[in-house]
């Protein structure tokens, strides 16, 4: 049995944003778990998070600069809805092609979070394109290091407002036999292993429920299938990049 | 549902169609709280116009993201403004200490700033909630909320500033938020 008050207790310290380490993990493993197949913690969870928004209230209000409206006006006209630029068209292609074979009913040994049902993939690939094309949202490339070959392609999205990382990939090699891939971030040199998953046809779709403004590095590491390693193996091959 | 949250759900309707006049509206009702809430997380003028210029553009470009099934647009939107303002106070701290930024606090603006608060009748009763419902916490029990909420401060941190378990402090937050909670939600259905 769940123990309700511990979990309501992270969903507090969730919804102030305040949690870090051990306990932000569990948060969003409670999150991706429990709390959408709980009636009370999914009521305890909206109303902290409502509650999260009305403590700005709080705040004494103060009017911005004039000039802001104008600014943000500037901003809308100059990247009106529907235009991105090239690199984002690119990742967007990229996305879009995964999203493709997904349809097509490939995939089928990916570990998309828990998400084993085909349409629950394809929503997930959906879901990443409306976030690539959301503002504030900046695909970062997972740069391939050592042994792994350089054509991979991994793209890291975060979706800040959302707490969610997708981490897409075509061409992926298959790992080693007894192998798999485990993807990891990092925050000021510390390591944590957040999913492992293996390839299918080299295509890699996840949706991890992480809020990645903790972290400063992501890496995606080949590591003995079944073992926990403290740190990302430096043996096998190897993706990373920072997390700006 | 109050009179004021169904005109947001009309704006942010008529916005979700590239209405600018609506986006323009929905910034009349809700620029003052969030510029407010930005500056008091921030300490830097500069820093909290960015917060909320980008929390308006994100409205404009992915008003999708508002789901008018998990609540009001008013806590949606001042939610993604607290979000973005502890996300630049993180990213800043990795620059420069706090105590820089305070130096800050009462910052020549050098712009036009409007004087005058303009703001809903609606925004003001929920404000005078929120504060008499904070005014029931214990003083140790506020701190922590407050430390969280307008400094950006994780729980370990706070531990660490005030000298005081971890443990502590998620009990005090979890007494403070339980007690907000049954303030607050009590209050908005009335």
């Amino acid at each position: 049995m769940r123990d309700h008050e511990r979990i309501e207790e992270l969903l507090a310290g969730y919804a102030l944003l305040s949690l870090s380490g051990e306990d932000a993990q569990e948060a969003d493993r409670l999150l991706a778990e429990h709390v959408p197949s709980c009636l009370v913690c999914r009521q305890a969870l909206a109303d902290y998070q409502m509650l999260a928004g009305d403590l700005a209230l709080e705040a004494d209000p103060l009017p911005p600069p004039d000039l802001l409206l104008a600014r943000i006006h500037r901003q809308i006209d100059e990247v009106p809805l529907g235009r991105r630029s090239p690199r984002r068209g690119s990742f967007l292609a990229l996305v879009a092609s995964v999203a493709a074979f997904v349809a097509l009913g490939g995939l089928s040994f990916v570990m998309v979070n828990r998400a084993h049902r085909a349409e629950d993939r394809m929503a997930t690939a959906l879901e990443l394109i409306n976030v690539l094309r959301s503002p504030g949202v900046s695909p970062v490339p997972v740069e391939a290091t050592g042994s792994a070959p350089s054509s991979t392609g991994f793209i890291e999205v975060s979706a800040p407002d959302v707490r969610m990382l997708y981490l897409v990939a075509r061409d992926c090699p298959d790992p080693r036999p007894g192998h798999d891939y485990v993807v990891w971030l990092g925050n000021g040199g510390a390591f944590t292993p957040v999913e492992r998953f293996v390839p299918r046809d080299g295509v890699v779709l996840l949706r991890l429920p992480v809020d990645v403004s903790r972290f400063d590095e992501i890496w995606v590491t080949e590591e003995v299938a079944g073992t926990t390693p403290a740190t990302p193996s430096t043996q096998g091959r190897s993706w990373g990049a920072h997390l700006v | 549902m109050r009179e004021q949250e169904v005109e947001d759900l009309e704006l942010h309707r008529r916005l979700s169609g590239g209405d600018r006049a609506a986006f323009d509206e929905l910034y009349g009702r809700y620029a003052a709280a969030a510029h407010g809430l930005a500056l008091r997380i921030t300490a830097q003028e500069a820093l909290a116009q960015e917060v909320v210029q980008d929390a308006f553009l994100a409205l404009w470009r992915a008003p999708e993201a508002f789901d008018p099934a998990r609540g009001a647009f008013r806590s949606f939107f001042l939610s993604l403004v607290h979000h973005r303002a502890v996300d630049v106070v993180r990213r800043e701290e990795r620059l420069r200490t706090r105590s820089e930024r305070a130096s800050n606090l009462e910052p020549g603006r050098g712009e036009d700033v409007a004087d005058e608060v303009v703001e809903g009748a609606y925004l003001s009763v929920r404000r005078k909630q929120i504060r008499e419902a904070l005014t029931t916490l214990p003083p140790e029990q506020r701190q922590v909320v407050e430390l969280a909420y307008f400094g950006g401060y994780t729980q370990t941190r706070i531990a660490e500033s005030l000298g005081i378990p971890i443990g502590t402090v998620k009990t005090r937050t979890l007494a403070a938020m339980r007690k907000l909670r049954r303030a607050l939600t009590q209050e908005d259905v009335a």
